[in-house]
Order: structure tokens, then C-alpha cells, then sequence
């Protein structure tokens, strides 16, 4: 029956979403629509993700993620997001190779200048 | 776990300590920050990325794996412009109209540690993990602190860019140098009479 299908979906759900039909019903409904959307939106996420670990482990030997990104494509090596940020979790050596020859490739600006004097709250207290 | 070494640091070591067993802490690095002469919101960014873990490559988000921070030498933070007098910190109490504020110039008075903790707490997004991120930040005034049986690592700030002085400011500048230069020239030139003076005397 139609019933059981939806009240075997909605196992989970928080108070009588779980139990009654008429509840459940709708529930069931927008978890299949937000299923829908989010199986879309994953695909997002974890390219956000693997970004976010690019860049972090990019950063710690100098280089940000545009600059690293910028030299692989010059350097025509292939390798996509997903890899890239599992390398910089698992294995660090093959990552810093990596990073080398982005470096090499392109090397990025870094201009560092010293700071002036700015007002403190030594003079204040 | 603070022990005889703990004893130079004269504050609040219940409070420095508090809240230490919750935080599961194999792994993770102590980073000393040195607050001394930094603008106090490019350091506050720093402290939040280190604090969300932002800075490794194992970042998950739904699981928190920053470092613990210490921050040393908080009252010696220091802001651009004239935020010292005008920046204000303000709060509503839920009672009607009463909209309490507080300027920076103050509130480093009363406590130079909730200036650095509001600053970081601001950057941090708004999750169920903030108050854990909380946890793991500790701020003093000074440059005493209870951790010193800890194996810390000082952080080092990136190089910045800092642009050069506006127009109106560094003529502001020029000034106060030539100001100061002149009160100095004046100093000397008395303590000069004065020497000369008893040298006079201690011939005669």
C-alpha cells in the first residue's frame, strides 16, 4: 500500500511526522524534494571542499590556491580538485613536488613591506 | 596541569584552565600569537582561520580540529584611525530603550581580553561548533600565561602589504615629528644652561 511505502520513508522524522500518515505525507514529500536538490548540491559542496583542502595545504609551503592552480594549467598537468586534495591530506611529499613545479611554472607576487608606526594604546593607558 | 612553573602567572589560572578536559586535545598544536603592535582585526582573521583549522588539509566542517590559540600581550593591540574613541561596543540589555554602549577606549580599560575575543568571535560562522572554538581560545594581557609546560609554537604573522600614508595623514605626520623634535631640542638646550651653570660654580 501507498501508506506503508511513505510511513517506511518518513522512519526518523521527529514526532508525529513518524507516525500519522497526514504528517507524514508532507514530510516525506519535502525530504524527497530536498533529496532531489541536494544530490545537485553535493556536487557543489565537495568542490568547495576539496578547494578549501587545496588551499590549506598549498599555504602552508607559500603559495595560495590561485597561484598553484594558475601553474598547473601552464604546466598542462591534469589532475582535477578531487585528487589534488586527496595528495595534500595522504601523501605530502608527491603535494610539495607538486607545488614546486607550480612555483616553477608561475611564480606568484610577494611584496613585503614593513609596517609604520600606528597608534597604540600605550599612549592612551 | 599547571604546575610550580604555572606559579609566575598572577591571574585568573581557574579561569585559564577552565573548560580544558572537554576539548579532545591529541593533535592539536598550541600557537602562541603576540598581539604586541598588531592592527587588531588582521590579527583577529589570522586567529579565526587557525582556530577553525582552516589552515590544514584534513578541514572537515562538520568536525572541529583547530589549534589551541594563546594570545599574549592583549592590551598592547593596537587600531588605525580613531577608533580608539569611536569605535564603540554596543549591546541590548531587552529592556525597552536601553541600548548600553561602550567605547574601545573603555572597554581596554576595564578588560583588554574581550576586545581581542569579540573581534574573533565575530569572524567565526555561526554554528553549533563556535562555542567548542570558543573553548579553545585564550587571551591574557600580558605576556604571562599558565601553559609553559606545553610544547607552543609562536606564530608567525604573514608579511603585509600596508599602503602608503594619505595626503592629510602624513602631513599630520611631518608634524608631530617636527613637534617632537622640537620639544627635544628645547630640553636640552635648559638641561644644557643648567650644566653650564654648575660647572661655573664648581671652577669658582
Amino acid at each position: 500500500m501507498h501508506k506503508d511505502r511513505i510511513l517506511k520513508l518518513a522512519k526518523g522524522f521527529r514526532g508525529r511526522a513518524k507516525n500519522c500518515i497526514r504528517i507524514a505525507r508532507e514530510r516525506v514529500e519535502k525530504a524527497l524534494q530536498y533529496s532531489y536538490r541536494d544530490r545537485r548540491n553535493k556536487k557543489r559542496d565537495m568542490r568547495s571542499l576539496w578547494i578549501q583542502r587545496i588551499n590549506a595545504g598549498t599555504r602552508q609551503h607559500g603559495v595560495n590556491y590561485g597561484n598553484f592552480m594558475h601553474g598547473l594549467m601552464k604546466e598542462n598537468i591534469q589532475l582535477n580538485r578531487k585528487v589534488l586534495s586527496e595528495l595534500s591530506m595522504h601523501e605530502p611529499y608527491s603535494f610539495k613536488a607538486l607545488v614546486d613545479i607550480s612555483r616553477n611554472a608561475f611564480p606568484g607576487n610577494k611584496n613585503v613591506v614593513l609596517p609604520p608606526k600606528k597608534e597604540g594604546i600605550s599612549i592612551v593607558l | 596541569m599547571a604546575s610550580q612553573a604555572a606559579s609566575s602567572f598572577n591571574g585568573n589560572v581557574k579561569k585559564a584552565l577552565a573548560g580544558l578536559r572537554r576539548i579532545n586535545l591529541d593533535g592539536l598544536r598550541w600557537r602562541v600569537f603576540d598581539a604586541k603592535d598588531q592592527v587588531l582585526g588582521r590579527l583577529a582573521s589570522q586567529i579565526s582561520t587557525v582556530i577553525q583549522g582552516k589552515d590544514k588539509p584534513t578541514y572537515a566542517p562538520n568536525r572541529d580540529d583547530g589549534d589551541m590559540c594563546i594570545v599574549l600581550n592583549a592590551k598592547d593591540i593596537s587600531v588605525t584611525g580613531r577608533k580608539l574613541t569611536n569605535k564603540f561596543y554596543r549591546w541590548h540589555t531587552g529592556y525597552v530603550g536601553h541600548l548600553k554602549e561602550r567605547s574601545l577606549k573603555d572597554q581596554m580599560a576595564k578588560d583588554p581580553t574581550e576586545v581581542i575575543r569579540k573581534a574573533v568571535l565575530r569572524m567565526l560562522p555561526r554554528n553549533k561548533l563556535r562555542d567548542d572554538r570558543d573553548r579553545k581560545l585564550r587571551i591574557f594581557a600580558d605576556s604571562e600565561h599558565p601553559f609553559g609546560d606545553r610544547p607552543l609554537e609562536p606564530y608567525i604573522m604573514p608579511p603585509r602589504r600596508v599602503r602608503e600614508l594619505r595626503p592629510r595623514a602624513r602631513r599630520a605626520m611631518i608634524r608631530a615629528q617636527k613637534k617632537e623634535e622640537l620639544q627635544k631640542q628645547t630640553a636640552n638646550e635648559t638641561v644644557k644652561g643648567k650644566r653650564r651653570v654648575v660647572k661655573e660654580e664648581v671652577k669658582a
